[in-house]
């Protein structure tokens, strides 16, 4: 039995989804809401992968008992398990290019992408609610950092720092996959792999919230890339599964800003 | 052609020497002296632009990301496998790395860059010290360099930090009262990273890491002291750091 507790098809909910279409697996769907439903990860507690879940509010897959965290890893997961359609190329080189990538591209745009997100469509609705609003799922996580996510869309103004430097983030992360992007069809090389599919959930719905970073003039490659990307079947049957017709705006508080380094 | 950028076998830099050594592979050691700003130099900032170490260059390949690079080690040689063969226990191994790069080791690299790196280049001539910070490539990097040359951390962030690896000490506990190692029966990559990141944990959290409160963590750390590869990268320090793994003899 394979079942995947996902939100909307965007960033980090929207990487397995695709690998399972892309791969033609059967799945039982739990669309979750935090907000309406915050206690949903009880069910697996205790489990620290998914109580200190990084990626914060990230899906969850349960393969016949084995509860899993992390969008990248659990993609990874699948693609080892079910067959056909590998989604990495052989050889260690590959390999190494796809978990390297993933892994800064985790770092820098994961945080960044994320905040830039909750800022511009979640925390205007939750002020607007109040603090009542997040009280089940404060209750609901044991976890500090992820109730610090919560709690931080309540503060009466935008972080204008935070957001400054997300924005330098993301057109960092633009700026490198337009570069990779000069020298290949796909980020690992000449076929479309994970690499791509990590790096298409985390960025297409820049062309929505940061247009003035990413568009035809600053990043004309990357941008024939993402619709090479969004034309794909599969990656057309992930996002719709959307419930609001809107994934794009579809954010909840994701992984921190590296504190150190 | 096979050469390791790399300081101390410490964090970054110690993960993929020790699994270099458990693959039994020979390689060219260049080691950079990371209190000497060596990892800025215009020579090595032609091998790696950001600046960082590790690096590792194979053949015409050049390598980064310390954990990327040790699975490219294990894939790409021959010897001892050092990813579990079971999927699960694989996922496993990698969430664990990342909780050590993303949560747990900048915790304690943060303490000690306070409490060493600082201390270590603080007495230099300051002319000297400024013109090295402006020629660090990443913003990030030159961040981490001012606040230990000038000691501008906030106790908020220190203690922030001290709060963290208390509680991963904790978790790090609990996980190896259920499984020998970090992903499961096996020792694998995530043992050999987290252990560049733990070894210390008995000398600058005594309080916290001793065979009292957390004895499955310092059996796991003895276990991995006494591994011959463990051995071989310590024989590759060459400051005061590596002398902190000596406490786990027996
Ligand atoms: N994500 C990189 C981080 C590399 C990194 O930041 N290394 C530190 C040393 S542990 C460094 O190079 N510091 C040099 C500096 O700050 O100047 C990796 O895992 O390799």
């Amino acid at each position: 039995m394979l079942e995947l507790y996902h939100g909307e098809p965007n960033l980090f909910s929207l990487k397995p989804l695709i690998v399972l279409k892309e791969k033609n697996v059967e799945f039982v769907s739990h669309h979750v809401d935090p907000l309406k439903d915050a206690s949903y990860e009880n069910r697996f507690l205790p489990n620290d992968e998914v109580e200190m879940n990084m990626e914060g509010e990230g899906p969850i897959l349960v393969h016949d008992g084995r509860v899993m965290t992390d969008s990248f890893f659990m993609s990874i997961y699948l693609d080892d398990v079910f067959s056909p359609m590998s989604l990495r190329p052989a050889g260690a080189e590959a390999h190494w290019r796809i978990l390297a990538g993933a892994a800064g591209f985790g770092q820098l745009l994961g945080p960044a992408v994320s905040t830039l997100g909750v800022f511009r469509y979640l925390a205007p609705v939750l002020r607007k609610r109040g603090a009542d609003s997040i009280k089940a799922v404060l209750a609901a996580r044991g976890f500090q950092e992820r109730r610090e996510g919560w709690t931080a869309l309540l503060a009466p103004e935008d972080p204008a720092e935070l957001i400054e430097d997300s924005r330098r983030k993301v057109g960092l992360g633009i700026g490198k996959i337009e570069g990779i992007l000069a020298n290949s069809a796909w980020l690992a090389g000449d076929s479309y792999s994970l690499y791509d599919i990590d790096s298409f959930a985390l960025t297409h719905c820049l062309t929505s919230l940061t247009p003035d970073l990413l568009n035809q003039t600053t990043a004309p490659r990357m941008m024939n890339w993402l619709e090479r990307i969004r034309a794909r079947p599969a990656v057309q049957a992930a996002l719709a599964m959307s419930l609001t017709g809107k994934p794009e705006q579809a954010f909840l508080p994701g992984p921190e800003h590296s504190r150190w380094g | 052609m096979l050469t390791l950028y790399h300081w101390e076998p410490n964090a970054n830099s110690g993960k993929p020497m020790l699994a270099l050594k458990e693959k039994g592979v020979a390689f060219e050691s260049h080691y950079l002296d990371l209190l000497n700003f060596d990892q800025h130099s215009p020579e090595y900032l032609k091998i790696n632009p950001n600046g960082t170490i590790p690096a590792l260059v194979h053949d015409d390949l050049l390598l980064i990301e310390s954990t990327a690079i040790m699975e490219y080690v294990d894939q790409a040689f021959d010897g001892p496998q050092l990813t579990p063969s079971d999927p699960y226990e694989r996922w496993r191994m990698r969430w664990w790395m990342k909780y050590f790069d993303y949560y747990f080791a900048p915790s304690l690299s943060m303490i000690g860059w306070s409490v060493f790196v600082g201390p270590s280049v603080r007495e230099r001539d300051p002319d000297e010290l400024r013109a090295k910070i402006d020629r660090i490539p990443m913003k990030e990097r030159r961040i981490a360099w001012q606040k230990a040359i000038y000691n501008t951390f906030s106790a908020e962030e220190l203690a922030e930090s001290g709060r963290r690896l208390d509680l991963g000490i904790l978790k790090i506990e609990a996980v190896l009262t259920r499984r020998p190692w970090l992903a499961g029966e096996t020792y694998s990559l995530a043992d050999a990273n987290a252990y560049n990141t733990a070894y210390a944990l008995p000398f600058s959290r005594p309080d916290s890491c001793n065979d009292e409160k957390t004895p499955h963590l310092m059996e796991w750390l003895r276990k991995i002291y006494e591994r011959p590869a463990t051995q071989s990268m310590a024989s590759m320090g060459r400051t005061t750091l590596v002398s902190r793994m000596a406490l786990l003899a027996r």
